[in-house]
């Protein structure tokens, strides 16, 4: 926190280039309810509990309260690594929902992570699919491509297209459309513990600057302490993978396409820029060469991370706000003298920003999740029933909820949330709040293209593979994720 | 309906009669309602299956189209597997995977099964937890055995570190030249008991008087075991591997929920491959076009794993 | 004199064999009961204590933690948990009656009467037991949503039932094979029809055999993954397998909650499986081996 004090003045001009950038990119915007331009954490806390929001009576206007109708939903659910304080808002709310409109009759079906988009698709082969979906950012665009999704935008639910983060309706848009609602965004920090860093010779309040600082400080951690520095997850087929690596991709200049720029056209590939090689060297310094990593990391997920960092076996990772929470927990399930280990941990806990490239780069991934409607014909029973759909992503998308459901891990999508009560309540509950809010005009939206699934979820993981293990040298392993990630958009090759 | 004619020696294997075929179909209609069920269930699970998978092997399936608008391409699926280093590094592991797993765990299985041939104090109940390996969900021991291997918590890993042999725990799993030979071990470990089983069973029809005679001629214990006890239970071991064979051909959940196939494809068998491509990477037609290459090669082994077992039908107990 | 010597020697020599039986029944023991032991003493301990390095043997503070969250219906993870298993008990009992219920007639059809298009039946029902699950996910799921059974028990039931049909026909078949088709015969003079002969001769008779088809078909269903995988979604159809992978695929990983939740998971079978073990054995020396 001391460290942001300091940068505030650098950081607001940041910000705002940052999102000039962004916001020349979109169609022409009305004011936003809040004043994205003025960016910062004392911004975000001066606009908290500003207004009050009524849910039921907004979305009443959109779909009456005593509608009747049927509703199926699927949507990423909250599991065991997930806070408690996120289970319990996520139990209101199906609860509020059914109370304030009691005559719809809603069938959810809550799906891990890693599992919705397979069962998703697999049940789009057959036509039996939900009629709302919230999927992850990442998601949306595969299925609006392949024309599933109906057209969809912030003013059918009630709410309007600058209610939302640009970033955010980008991912929803394809060919000029829009087809669905964000939900939630939230971009990650890097997270450190104090302790390993004073044991080990560090600046215990100076979280690394730039990536290659991270590949030194994890080198001197490991050799010092004997334990894992840096928590590197590159397991395939699991989202915290690129969410992880692509910051550093960015951060060295790097990148799949031309995403990180202001107007990506997505036409030339940049895997196997001399930049992204670079970014990939780093990792194989720490996993290889230094050996600072956990050996398991090409099978780690950061859950993996988080029992390692809190019995102080690891020294940094990059996660969510939710993390302190997490590490709460598990510390209540602790017993013995793990309680007290538990706790040193817990105290020295500290958050950053995500660290730069070489040039000063700073990126994070965009991340977040957005509601869609499918068309009727790929739906389970053949039918749509559009007020109750647009009944629930209004309640789901509106301040209050918007926020509620984000409230450990995430930040609102309808920026109007951030004026909430509920918002205020956050700032003082969630610990570095403030830190990861910040990092949210860093954000890079993943590429809005039907094959980016595979290039974050299967290529960019496999290339971290092959450079790690071995199998291939690291200029290797970039050159064959180029040409893979040419290859998807035809749709054949292995 | 009491029809005789044609019913009698039942257990061989009746040859045709004269009469036309399908005057004999209707004269044994109601022989077919015995098995009806059986082959509906089959037709039914199995025929449209087969067809689906066929046709959209000569189709490719690009991200941003729906399955119904795939795009023909021929025979392009097949040249783009048989040309990729890819497929030819997982033939590789699949040949390792299948070799291994059948023939060690045949080896054990029968060294444990002469083992607990004699009788003695808790044979039974060491027979039993050596049968347990296989009753387990492979679920189950997938998980427990990556809790074992674990590269930072394996108590392997920890042992070898306790008692000095190594500074580091070992790397099985995350280690693209060990982790196969890793996952093999944890195969056989589920296998090995149906082998056991199997020539368990058949040592038993080991005629005891052969034997007694060849022990009293001086044959020693090896060479009564080579000349006397496996020619007999050839039958039994050719069944056995057959079905070990195939069994580790079609094995999916170990090489899956261990290590999902990586690192580096190190681990990937045809059949997780396959998965990965279809419903990892929507490659919808070139996995199906994989999946005909295999039909082809397991038809090839069917073959051979038919003529055993009609051989076998055939020659009964010699 | 020299059958002495030689007696001696064989009998060292024996001894030789016997010994080395023993050290290998040894290393059997310890390669089977080892990570069952370890799976055991992990699902003890906390969730740290889990993690330590170097592991303890033995944990300091055993508790029983997992286990209570697992089974406390109060709980919502013992909610799930106590649901998985029904879910499973249900799907595996029905496959096992119905694969019974197909598989005897079929077997006892193959075995005894002669049809045109006997042999090549009866293998095209063998050669299915070849083809690997993957390959039919995708057209099967489609079918299954065609037939409206997608998320539920019967999508599984269905598919498990060809799984075990051609292992039961084939043990039963080899069954049949050893009854002395006289004893039928002789109902057959007294009157009997074929069909009343087959109930009350022959299927009593036959009784390991189905016990052991049984046994078989209701172990192959319950550990089944992939396709409860692919065709359930629903959280309150999960069988065993899947329900327990998705506790533990995205989070945290409760290592002894796993290896606790995977214990219970085999206790069912490895009890089913140890009770009536030589009617599996004995339909396996009888039905297989005497071929």
């Amino acid at each position: 926190m001391t460290s942001l004090k300091l940068g505030a003045a650098v950081l607001r001009g940041a910000v705002v280039s940052a999102f000039l950038a962004s916001a020349l990119s979109t169609t022409a915007l009305a004011a936003p309810p809040v004043d994205l331009s003025k960016w910062s954490p004392e911004y975000v806390r001066s606009i908290a509990g500003t207004e009050d929001f009524d849910t039921a009576a907004e979305c009443g206007k959109v779909t009456p309260l005593d509608y009747k109708g049927d509703l199926t939903f699927w949507y990423q659910g909250v599991f065991e690594g997930d806070p408690d304080l996120l289970r319990q808002y996520y139990k209101d709310f199906f609860e509020t929902f059914r109370k304030t409109y009691p005559n719809i009759n809603l069938k959810e079906q809550a799906l891990t992570y890693n599992d919705l988009l397979d069962k998703f698709r697999t049940a789009l082969t057959a036509n039996a699919g939900p009629m709302v979906v919230r999927l992850q950012i990442l998601g949306g665009v595969e299925f609006a491509s392949k024309g599933y999704l109906q057209e969809l935008k912030p003013e059918d639910v009630g709410w309007s297209t600058e209610d939302f983060w640009p970033g955010a309706m980008k991912s929803v848009t394809w060919e000029g459309k829009t087809y669905g609602v964000p939900t939630n965004n939230e971009t990650m920090a890097l997270i450190w513990n104090a302790d390993i860093f004073k044991r080990a010779g560090l600046d215990p309040d100076k979280p690394p600057a730039t990536w290659d600082d991270v590949v030194a400080y994890s080198k001197q951690i490991h050799d010092k302490l004997g334990i894992a520095g840096y928590g590197l997850v590159a397991r395939v087929n699991a989202g915290n993978t690129p969410y992880r690596f692509m910051p550093q991709l960015w951060g060295y200049g790097g990148g799949v396409f031309d995403e990180a720029d202001p107007n990506p056209t997505y036409s030339e590939i940049r895997l196997n820029s001399a930049a992204s090689k670079r970014a990939l060297q780093a990792s194989y310094d720490m996993y290889v060469r230094d050996k600072s990593v956990p050996v398991s990391a090409l099978t780690n997920q950061q859950a993996d991370n988080q029992p390692l960092f809190v019995s102080g076996q690891l020294g940094m990772m990059i996660s969510h706000p939710s993390d302190y929470n997490v590490m709460k927990d598990l510390q209540k399930k602790a017993t013995g003298d793990d309680v007290a280990k538990a706790q040193t941990v817990i105290d020295n806990m500290r958050y950053g920003l995500i660290p730069t490239g070489p040039d000063g780069r700073r990126a994070v991934v965009f991340g977040g999740s957005n509601m869609h409607i499918l068309k009727p014909e790929y739906v389970d029973g053949g039918k749509v029933d559009l007020p109750a759909a647009k009944a629930i992503i209004c309640f789901w998308t509106s301040p209050e909820w918007s926020l509620k459901m984000a409230y450990a891990g995430s930040n609102p999508g309808n920026l109007n949330g951030f004026k909430t009560k509920w918002m205020k309540e956050r700032l003082d509950n969630i610990k570095f709040l403030d830190v990861t809010t910040s990092m949210l005009p860093y954000g890079v939206p993943f590429p809005a293209l039907p094959q980016t699934p595979e290039i974050m979820n299967h290529i960019i993981p496999d290339m971290l593979q092959n450079a790690l293990t071995g199998a291939m040298t690291v200029d290797q392993a970039a050159e064959d994720a180029a040409k893979k990630v040419k290859e998807v958009a035809g749709g054949g090759g292995l | 309906m009491t029809i005789v004619s044609g019913h009698v020696a039942a257990s061989h294997q009746a040859p045709p009669t004269r009469a036309s075929l399908l005057k004999q179909m209707w004269v044994s209609r109601t022989d077919y309602l015995y098995v009806l069920p059986a082959i509906a269930v089959m037709l039914i699970v199995i025929a449209y299956p087969i067809y689906y998978t066929i046709d959209l092997s000569f189709f490719k399936t690009p991200p941003g189209l729906q399955l119904r608008d795939k795009i023909f391409v021929g025979w392009d699926n097949y040249t783009a597997i048989l040309s990729s280093e890819v497929f030819w590094k997982v033939t590789l592991n699949t040949v390792i995977w299948t070799l291994s797993s059948t023939i060690i765990a045949f080896i054990l299985g029968f060294a444990a099964a002469l083992a607990l041939h004699r009788d003695f104090l808790g044979r039974g109940v060491l027979r039993a937890i050596l049968i347990i390996p296989w009753v387990i969900s492979a679920v189950a021991a997938s998980y427990i055995w990556k809790w074992i291997y674990h590269s930072d918590f394996g108590i392997i890993g920890a042992i070898l570190v306790q008692l000095g042999l190594a500074s580091r725990p070992p790397n099985f799993i995350d280690n693209i030249n060990s982790v196969l030979p890793s996952l093999i071990v944890v195969n056989i470990w589920r296998e090995f008991p149906f082998a056991m089983i199997m020539l368990m069973a058949g040592l038993q029809t080991v005629p005891d008087q052969l034997l007694r005679a060849a022990q009293v001629d001086g044959a020693s214990t090896w060479q009564r075991f080579w000349h006397v006890t496996f020619p007999h239970l050839s039958g039994v071991s050719t069944v056995t591997i057959l079905l070990l064979a195939v069994s580790n051909f079609n094995s999916f959940i170990i090489p899956w929920i261990m290590t999902g196939g990586g690192p580096s494809n190190a681990s990937h068998i045809w059949i997780t491959h396959i998965y990965e491509l279809a419903f990892g990477r929507q490659r919808w037609g070139v996995a199906s076009a994989y999946s005909v290459l295999l039909f082809l090669i397991l038809m090839t082994l069917g073959y051979f794993y038919v003529r055993a077992l009609s051989g076998n039908d055939r020659r009964g107990p010699s | 004199m020299a059958t002495t010597h030689n007696a001696k020697r064989r009998a060292r020599r024996v001894d030789g064999w016997r010994w080395a039986g023993r050290i290998f029944l040894l290393f059997m023991l310890l390669y089977t009961a080892v990570p069952m032991i370890w799976m055991l003493i992990t699902s003890f301990k906390s969730g740290f204590a889990a993690m330590a390095f170097p592991p303890e043997w033995w944990p300091k503070e055993p508790t029983l933690a997992s286990y209570q969250k697992l089974l406390d219906p109060q709980n919502s993870v013992g909610q799930d948990f106590l649901h998985f298993f029904w879910n499973s008990l249900f799907v595996s009992t029905v496959t096992t009656i119905l694969s019974v219920i197909v598989a005897v007639p079929a077997a006892y059809a193959f075995s005894r009467f002669s049809f045109p298009g006997r042999n090549f039946l009866f293998f095209s029902v063998l050669l299915r037991n070849m083809f690997p699950a993957v390959i039919f996910l995708v057209p099967l799921f489609i079918l299954m949503r065609l037939l409206g059974l997608i998320n539920t028990p019967g999508s599984l039931i269905l598919t498990y039932m060809t799984f075990g049909l051609p292992l039961a026909i084939w043990l039963l078949k080899g069954f049949y094979d050893n009854i002395p088709i006289q004893l039928e015969q002789a109902a057959r003079i007294d009157g009997a029809t074929r069909f009343q002969a087959f109930v009350t001769i022959v299927m009593p008779l036959s009784v390991p055999g189905i016990i052991a088809t049984a046994i078989y078909s209701f172990i192959g269903a319950w550990n089944e993954y992939i396709y409860a995988y692919t065709f359930l979604n629903k959280n309150d159809q999960l069988t065993l397998p899947i329900g327990i992978q998705r506790f533990f695929s995205e989070n945290t990983t409760d290592f002894p909650g796993l290896m606790a939740a995977s214990f219970m998971m085999s206790v069912p079978v490895v009890v089913l499986f140890l009770v009536l073990q030589r009617y599996f054995v004995r339909a396996l020396t009888e039905g297989a081996v005497k071929h």
